[in-house]
């Protein structure tokens, strides 16, 4: 009898080798799986959690990133700094929660009105020392339920600055770190002397983790990081976020981009760092039930933007040029409602050159010399304006 | 739900087998309420236009079949008369919805623009998913229950479920009823159709998510630049990409419906059989898409008279067919396009050169080969301007400056060189071939579980890479 029994199961595992194998197996590649999903916001909301108790000890995060960047402050406890700074606003934000009602048409006044502040920024004269370097305007912010990203609640402008119209050999020390809209800058906004290196699906976390990043002038992948120490850049321009919509959450992503921007100032002290906003996707592509929408762009945008300084690292919103009056990316300028058609990254071109930056000898000498002004100026690039 | 996603591979199949396998009385209502439950999911309310859709259906076909029970006169002609008032008020009704659904939008557009005026107001409402293909396997059902071919009437349960059954529902194969009839009424699950039916949908896994998909991000990359600004060879190499996509995302998809109608103890037919491989474009059309060419064929073409009725009627048969065709696939002008560009290259074929090609087949073969790409370029590009710039650049034009050139070509080549070359085999019959002699050696189950481990890992971080490219 049992002998016949344990025939009858030979004879099923005989029948069904694949189901048993898919089987078997699935119990080792789920849990991994389960990681590539991005779920290390667990880990990350620790890293929050115990950022919390460092709070007495730093004033401002915000002001803290300018020297950070200058790798003054290499320690852990000045990231705890900066989470704990984040939570704070994320307190602040909760609060208001409450009597705020959600509003998208509102968000899309204010990004028409960052449409006309973005048009006096650029001919504004240089900035007074407590004014702020990143503008933000706020708006309403919606009722969010992701674990990728919140509503930010504002918009975040280009930096202040009194930026000057430049020529193409302005990008003949540019070097440009991206993903596939960088890609599209590479092939068709004419940039011939600056380097790009980019790949379809680059993310923050692996642009210094790869060791194979196509460098578009041969087409071939190279090892990105030895170049950016050997080489020396005058200018560094980065846009990455789109890859990283639904891989962890924002908070994460600012952290990871602080730690980029810290290893490129280390490699390269002389650089102007520009710190580009990812462009919206159209109202076609903008899918409020997935994380794939412009409410986790603008969260992503803004997280990057007060990273910028106005001093040696500045934010570039180029949405403006390219999206309608409620944010959305217009379609007649996409074909995929993600990137831009060939002929118009002209405008791109036109948007980056009239943002040139050319440092006096005097500004440059305190940059290096490391002073502590940003960090004390408690107001620079807080972010609450 | 889409069968190439993490909750249905995970979540619902296995928690689904489970049920279906355990208890065996009950087949029908379990794949019925699956079914829904796995078309809910996406359509919570179009679920509900489905149910109503079948109630109606299955009412009018009880009329068809009603015998009224005291003698009358002239019996055999009021049945008759009977069942085609049935017949047409089903398809009165199922094509009405099928067109304020897919079709109002852009009738209103076109008479609108026509007359100058706006008379009809948009309605901008959502397609449900799969209501092209369900409208048709109810109206294949209600055709056959007039012809007679469908004998004995469906009950209630086992017609909703013929109709739902989700291996099938949203995009095909559009089964016949007679194919499933026996199995529907009752059927058996053997652990072996479990595990072929399971690498037949891995294998269909496979299709879609490691060539289809990936191919796909070099069309969207290539329309993403702009058509009308592409070399001439860049043309045709996104033309060549678009067109695998197509098939094997297509192909693929119908290879998992075949697979899990087999893991569920039916037999789905089959809808694809190597259509690149053609010597002709009719005998492409007799390759691609099996079951909607038959649909038509039966139930549109030979009920107009085929080609019996002369020739001018033949020609104007194969003009109903082919507009049809077209609008079925989208309500848009460059379906319309596509379809009378198929009526005229068929209808040409079949006048003058179509015999001469059967039997030279290098010219047949590079015929078909040139002209399928171009087909699936007025398929795939909506905006009737694109498609002109795009057909110009295919052929040599360029009213535009051209942007990309062949810097991009070359990178494009040396991306996607192997991937080409894989897409290329795999549109052959060598790999089907192979499949059905060694499915059940050692080494093929080895391949398989790497195909569908590696297609499941393209998925997951898929959804972490917006650019990739779903379409279904």
């Amino acid at each position: 009898m049992r002998g016949n029994k344990t025939k009858h199961l030979w004879e099923i595992v005989y029948n069904c080798p694949f189901i048993i194998l898919v089987l078997f197996t699935a119990l080792f590649m789920l849990p991994f799986f389960h990681k590539i999903e991005g779920r290390e916001n667990d880990k990350n909301i620790a890293v929050i959690k115990s950022g919390n108790e460092g709070a007495d000890e730093c004033t401002d995060g915000v002001g803290l990133f300018a020297k950070m960047l200058e790798g003054d402050l290499n320690n852990d406890k000045s990231e705890a700094c900066y989470v704990a700074n984040d939570v704070q606003s994320d307190e602040e934000k909760k609060e208001n929660e409450g009597t705020r009602k959600k509003d998208i048409t509102q968000n899309g006044k204010n990004i028409r009105q960052n449409n006309n502040i973005q048009k006096t920024a650029i001919t504004v004269k240089p900035p007074k020392e407590e004014e702020r370097a990143t503008k933000f305007i706020e708006y309403t912010p919606t009722e969010t339920n992701s674990r990728y990203y919140s509503d930010a609640g504002k918009v975040a402008l280009t930096t202040t600055y009194d930026y000057i119209l430049e020529n193409d050999s302005y990008f003949n020390d540019a070097v440009f770190l991206g993903d596939s809209r960088t890609l599209g800058i590479s092939d068709y906004a004419g940039f011939d002397g600056a380097d790009f290196f980019c790949d379809n699906g680059m993310t923050i976390y692996k642009l210094l983790e790869d060791t194979g990043v196509t460098w578009q002038r041969t087409g071939e992948k190279v090892d990105m990081k030895e170049i950016l120490q050997e080489k020396s850049y005058g200018k560094i321009y980065i846009m990455l976020g789109m890859n990283e919509l639904g891989y962890g959450d924002t908070p994460m992503y600012l952290k990871q981009y602080l730690k980029v921007l810290r290893q490129l100032r280390e490699w390269q002290p002389e650089a102007i760092i520009y710190v580009m906003a990812n462009l919206h996707v159209s109202r076609e592509k903008n899918n409020m039930e997935s994380e794939f929408n412009n409410i986790n762009i603008n969260d992503k945008n803004v997280a990057a933007a007060r990273l910028a300084n106005g001093k040696d690292v500045f934010y570039l919103d180029c949405n403006p040029l390219f999206t309608d009056e409620e944010g959305y990316l217009q379609a007649e300028l996409t074909f995929d409602g993600v990137h831009l058609y060939a002929q118009h990254y002209d405008k791109w071109r036109t948007f980056l050159m009239e943002h040139g930056v050319e440092r006096t000898e005097s500004e440059e000498a305190k940059v290096s010399a490391g002073e502590t002004e940003a960090a004390e100026d408690s107001t620079v690039g807080a972010g609450e304006g | 739900m889409l069968f190439s996603s993490v909750g249905f591979l995970f979540r619902f199949l296995p928690i689904f087998i489970i049920i279906y396998v355990a208890l065996p009385k009950y087949r029908n209502i379990i794949l019925l309420l699956g079914s829904l439950i796995f078309y809910g999911v996406g359509e919570p309310y179009f679920v509900l236009l489905l149910l109503l859709s079948i109630l109606v259906n299955y009412g009018l076909s009880r009329y068809m079949f009603w015998e009224p029970r005291s003698p009358q006169t002239n019996r055999r002609q009021k049945t008759a008369r009977r069942k085609k008032r049935a017949l047409a008020l089903a398809a009165v009704l199922d094509l009405s919805v099928l067109f304020v659904f897919k079709y109002w939008d852009f009738t209103a557009k076109s008479v609108n623009s026509l007359a100058g005026h706006d008379y009809l107001p948009l309605l901008a409402l959502t397609l449900p998913l799969g209501i092209s293909f369900y409208t048709f396997q109810m109206l294949s059902y209600q055709i056959d229950c007039y012809r007679g071919t469908v004998e004995k009437q469906a009950g209630l349960l086992t017609f909703a479920a013929y109709i739902c059954m989700f291996p099938q529902l949203i995009a095909g194969p559009i089964v016949r009823y007679g194919e499933v009839e026996q199995r529907l009424l009752d059927r058996k699950v053997r652990i072996r159709d479990l595990e072929n039916g399971l690498k037949l949908f891995t294998a269909g896994l496979g299709l879609k998510v490691l060539l289809a998909n990936q191919i796909g991000t070099l069309w969207n990359s290539i329309m993403t630049a702009g058509a009308g600004r592409l070399h001439t060879l860049v043309a045709w190499l996104g033309a060549f990409a678009y067109s695998f996509q197509i098939y094997f995302d297509f192909w693929g998809y119908s290879v998992m419906a075949i697979g899990l109608g087999k893991m569920l103890g039916f037999s789905i037919p089959r809808n694809f059989n190597n259509p690149y491989v053609s010597r002709s474009l009719s005998e492409f059309w007799r390759r691609w898409h099996m079951t909607l060419g038959r649909w038509f064929r039966e139930y549109v073409y030979f009920p107009l008279g085929g080609s019996r009725k002369g020739r001018m009627r033949t020609v104007f048969n194969l003009f109903v067919v082919w507009a049809l065709t077209g609008l079925w696939h989208g309500a848009n002008w460059n379906f319309v396009l596509w379809g009378i560009t198929f009526f005229l290259l068929i209808s040409l074929e079949k006048r003058t050169y179509g015999k001469w090609m059967e039997r030279n087949a290098v010219f047949g073969h590079m015929y078909t080969l040139l002209l399928i790409p171009v087909t699936w370029v007025i398929f795939g590009i909506t905006d009737i301007g694109q498609l002109a710039g795009y057909l110009e650049n295919l052929i040599g034009l360029h009213r535009e400056k051209v942007l990309v050139g062949t810097t991009q070509l070359f990178r494009y080549l040396r991306e996607y060189a192997l991937l080409l070359i894989a897409c290329v085999i795999f549109s052959t019959p060598l790999p089907g071939k192979l499949y059905w002699k060694w499915k059940d050696r050692w080494f093929m189950v080895l391949f398989l579980l790497a195909v569908f481990w590696w297609s499941v890992y393209e998925m997951m971080s898929g959804s972490n890479n917006p650019f990739l490219y779903f379409r279904f």
